[in-house]
C-alpha cells in the first residue's frame, strides 16, 4: 500500500516535471529565449525609463538592442530604481508604466524641468549594465533580485526620435534545461510505475551478478569451469544453488551445476532422487585434497570412519 | 525502502530541485524599493580614489581638487589648512600608508541621498577616524562629509543590523528609546557650548568637548579690554545610525562664531604659524573681527535615560572676517 503510493506521487511528480520541461525546452527554442522586436517607441524626447516595479521578474535572462536613425548617439542601461529614478527625477521623459509579454507597453509622458539627464549616463558608476553606440547599442543581462528600472537616454543634443527597441528573454541554457528536466520527470514517472509493481530498481547486493559454474565429474569431483568452457564443452545445467540472503528475480540463476551435452537431464535428475531446488543453509560438505591438489568429497560417515586414522579436520567455513 | 534505494531516490529529488532551484525565474514580490548604499567593492574604489586625490591636493599644495572628493564642513576645514599651508609656505603630508579600515557599514535607503559610515584607524597619530561618505544625488561623486577623530582606545559602540546585515539608519528626530532626539541633541550640544550654565537643564553630558571649549572661550574672555562672543548653532542632523542597545550614533556639525571687538588701543594677534593668524594677519586692532570655525562631533546616544555624550570630534577654523 505505501510502495503504492509512494510509486503514485514519484509518477505524477515525474510527468509534472517532465511537462514542464518540455513546454520550457518548446517555448524558449534552442537558443533558450523568446525575442521579439523591434518595436517602435514614440518619442521626441531624450529619455525613456521604466516605471518603479514595472520590471518585476527575476533571474530572466534579457537582451535589449534599441536602435535610433542616422547613427545618432544612444545609451541603454538597467540600474537600481533608486538611482534611476533619481537620475531621471526631474527630466521630461517617456515613462513605461505597464509592460506584458511579448511586448504590451503603456506609457505616460512625464513632465520635468530638464530635458537631458544631467550628467553622461556613461560616467556612471552604479548601472548593473550598460551600453552605448551610434545608432544603436545593446544589453545582456540577467534580472537581479532587487528592484530595478531600464533607462534609455540620448547622449549629447540629440533625442531619441524613431527609437526602435527589440527584446529577447529567456533562461540561460533554458532549452538544455527543459531537456534535463523532461529526462528527470520520464525516469521519475518510469521509476514511479516500477515501485508500483513491486519491480526492483536497483539491486541491493553488488555481488548478486557471480555465477559459478561447478562440474561434478563421475568420482564426485568438483571442477569449477568458467562461462566459456561452459558454453565450450556443451554442458546442461542441472542444477542450481543461491546463496543465503540472495535475491534471485525469476529466471535468474546464480549458482548452476553443468553436465555434458547428450546426457539426459531427466534422467540425471532421476539419479540425484530430485528435481534442482534451492538449497539455503545447507548440511556441512566436507572435502579432502590430495597431493596433488585435487578435492574428493566425503561424506560425513566416510569422514567419521577415517578420521581416527588420516583425517582431521583443518579448516571450517561457513559460506553464508 | 532499502539504503541505497533511499540514496537513490534522494539523489534524484536533489537533482531536481537542484535544476529547479538553478535561477528559475520568479517574480519579486511588493517589497519596498530600496538600495545597498555601496558594495564592498565600491567602498574600496570611494577611499583609494579619495586617498590619490587628496595626495595630489597636498602635493600642490592647492585644495582645488579635494572639491571632488570632500564637501561641507570637511572641505571648509581641509581649505582652510590649505589656505594657511599656502601662505605658511608650509607643505603637507602625503598619506602614503596603507589604508586601515577598520569597518564599514552600508546602510539601505529608499531615496538620494545615500551614504556609508565607515571607522579608519591612523596608526601614526594613533587615533581612530569616523567618517561618512555621502552620495547626494546618482549624478554626483561619492564625497567625505564628515571626519571626526577619537582616541585609537576609545570604544566605538556596536550597531544594530538588519536581517541583510545592513546598520539600521534612524530619523534625526526619532527620540524612541532614547534620552532625547539626534536633531535634539545637536541642539542641546548648541546651547550648552553657548551658554554653559544650561548644562543642568540641556541634558546632556558636560563632556570632554564641552569642558575643552568652555576653556578656550574663557580665555579669550579674559583679553583684557576686549570684547569677546562666542555663539553656536548646530545644523540639521543627516547621519544617525542605530547602536544595539537601541540608542544612536549621530554625526552632528556645530557653526562656531568667536567675534572680537578690539579697543584701538589694544592689539590682537596669533601665533605664527596657525590657522588664525594666516587668516588675520595683521591681528585685530580697534576694529570687530570674527573667526567662524567648523567642529563635527559624534554624539553617542545610549539606549534608555542616559544623557548623550560626544565621542570623537574634528573641527578646525574656516574663515576670518575683519571689520
Amino acid at each position: 500500500m505505501r510502495r503504492s503510493i509512494l510509486g503514485w506521487a514519484l509518477t505524477v511528480l515525474g510527468l509534472c516535471v517532465a511537462l514542464l520541461g518540455l513546454a520550457l525546452a518548446v517555448l524558449l527554442g534552442p537558443d533558450g529565449r523568446r525575442t521579439t522586436g523591434p518595436h517602435e517607441i514614440e518619442t521626441d524626447g531624450s529619455v525613456v525609463v521604466t516605471a518603479p516595479r514595472v520590471i518585476r521578474w527575476v533571474d530572466v535572462r534579457v537582451d535589449i538592442l534599441v536602435e535610433v536613425p542616422v547613427k545618432k548617439p544612444v545609451f541603454v542601461g538597467l540600474g537600481n530604481t533608486v538611482d534611476v529614478e533619481n537620475l531621471v527625477d526631474d527630466v521630461r521623459r517617456v515613462e513605461v508604466t505597464r509592460f506584458s509579454a511579448p511586448w504590451k507597453l503603456t506609457t505616460v509622458d512625464r513632465e520635468g524641468e530638464r530635458s537631458a539627464v544631467q550628467a553622461a549616463p556613461t560616467s556612471l558608476d552604479w548601472w548593473l549594465a550598460d551600453a552605448a553606440g551610434l545608432g544603436g547599442a545593446s544589453i545582456s543581462t540577467t534580472l537581479p533580485d532587487e528592484p530595478v528600472s531600464l533607462a534609455i537616454t540620448s547622449i549629447g543634443s540629440s533625442n531619441l526620435s524613431g527609437l526602435k527597441v527589440s527584446l529577447a528573454y529567456g533562461i540561460k541554457g533554458g532549452f538544455l534545461k527543459g531537456l534535463g528536466l523532461l529526462l528527470i520527470g520520464a525516469g521519475g514517472a518510469l521509476g514511479g510505475r516500477m515501485l508500483r509493481r513491486g519491480e526492483h530498481v536497483f539491486r541491493d547486493d553488488d555481488g548478486a551478478d557471480e555465477v559459478v559454474y561447478v562440474y561434478v565429474d563421475d568420482d564426485g569431483v568438483e571442477h569449477q569451469l568458467t562461462e566459456a568452457e561452459v558454453v565450450a564443452g556443451g554442458f546442461d545445467v542441472i542444477e542450481e544453488e543461491v546463496e543465503p540472503g540472495d535475491v534471485v528475480a525469476d529466471g535468474e540463476r546464480d549458482t548452476a551445476a553443468p553436465v555434458p551435452a547428450g546426457e539426459d537431464e531427466d534422467g540425471q535428475g532421476a539419479e540425484n532422487g530430485a528435481e534442482p531446488e534451492l538449497q539455503v543453509g545447507s548440511a556441512p560438505t566436507y572435502v579432502w585434497i590430495d597431493d596433488d591438489g585435487v578435492e574428493h568429497e566425503l561424506s560425513e560417515a566416510e569422514l567419521a570412519e577415517l578420521a581416527d586414522d588420516e583425517y582431521e579436520i583443518v579448516d571450517e567455513e561457513d559460506d553464508r | 525502502m532499502s539504503r541505497r534505494r533511499l540514496t537513490a531516490a534522494l539523489t534524484a529529488g536533489a537533482l531536481v530541485l537542484g535544476l529547479a532551484g538553478c535561477a528559475v525565474p520568479h517574480r519579486r514580490g511588493d517589497g519596498p524599493i530600496e538600495k545597498v548604499a555601496a558594495t564592498r567593492e565600491q567602498v574600496t574604489a570611494i577611499y583609494e580614489r579619495y586617498r590619490e586625490v587628496r595626495n595630489a591636493a597636498v602635493e600642490l599644495l592647492d585644495p582645488t581638487p579635494l572639491s571632488t572628493v570632500e564637501t561641507g564642513p570637511v572641505l571648509a576645514v581641509d581649505t582652510g589648512s590649505f589656505v594657511v599651508s599656502q601662505k605658511l609656505k608650509r607643505s603637507g603630508e602625503e598619506d602614503k600608508g596603507p589604508i586601515d579600515v577598520t569597518r564599514v557599514e552600508t546602510p539601505r535607503f529608499s531615496a538620494y541621498p545615500l551614504w556609508i559610515f565607515a571607522v579608519v584607524r591612523d596608526s601614526e597619530r594613533d587615533i581612530q577616524r569616523l567618517q561618512i561618505f555621502e552620495r547626494a544625488r546618482a549624478v554626483d561623486p561619492w564625497l567625505l562629509v564628515a571626519t571626526p577623530e577619537a582616541l585609537a582606545t576609545t570604544k566605538i559602540p556596536s550597531l544594530r543590523h538588519n536581517g541583510g546585515g545592513q546598520a539600521i539608519v534612524v530619523k534625526p528626530s526619532d527620540e524612541r528609546g532614547m534620552s532625547m532626539s539626534a536633531q535634539a541633541a545637536a541642539d542641546a550640544y548648541a546651547r550648552v557650548l553657548t551658554d554653559p550654565t544650561a548644562v543642568a537643564d540641556a541634558g546632556i553630558t558636560e563632556d570632554a568637548f564641552v569642558r575643552q571649549m568652555a576653556d578656550v572661550a574663557t580665555k579669550n574672555g579674559l583679553l583684557d579690554g576686549v570684547q569677546f562672543e562666542q555663539s553656536w548653532a548646530a545644523e540639521k542632523v543627516e547621519h544617525v545610525v542605530r547602536t544595539s542597545d537601541g540608542g544612536a550614533l549621530a554625526f552632528v556639525t556645530l557653526l562656531r562664531r568667536d567675534r572680537y571687538t578690539v579697543p584701538v588701543d589694544r592689539k590682537i594677534t596669533w601665533p605664527a604659524g596657525s590657522p588664525q593668524q594666516a587668516l588675520l594677519e595683521d591681528g585685530i586692532q580697534g576694529t570687530t573681527a570674527t573667526l567662524n570655525y567648523y567642529h563635527q562631533i559624534v554624539v553617542y546616544l545610549p539606549g534608555g535615560t542616559a544623557k548623550p555624550r560626544a565621542i570623537a570630534q574634528f573641527g578646525g577654523v574656516v574663515q576670518g572676517e575683519a571689520g
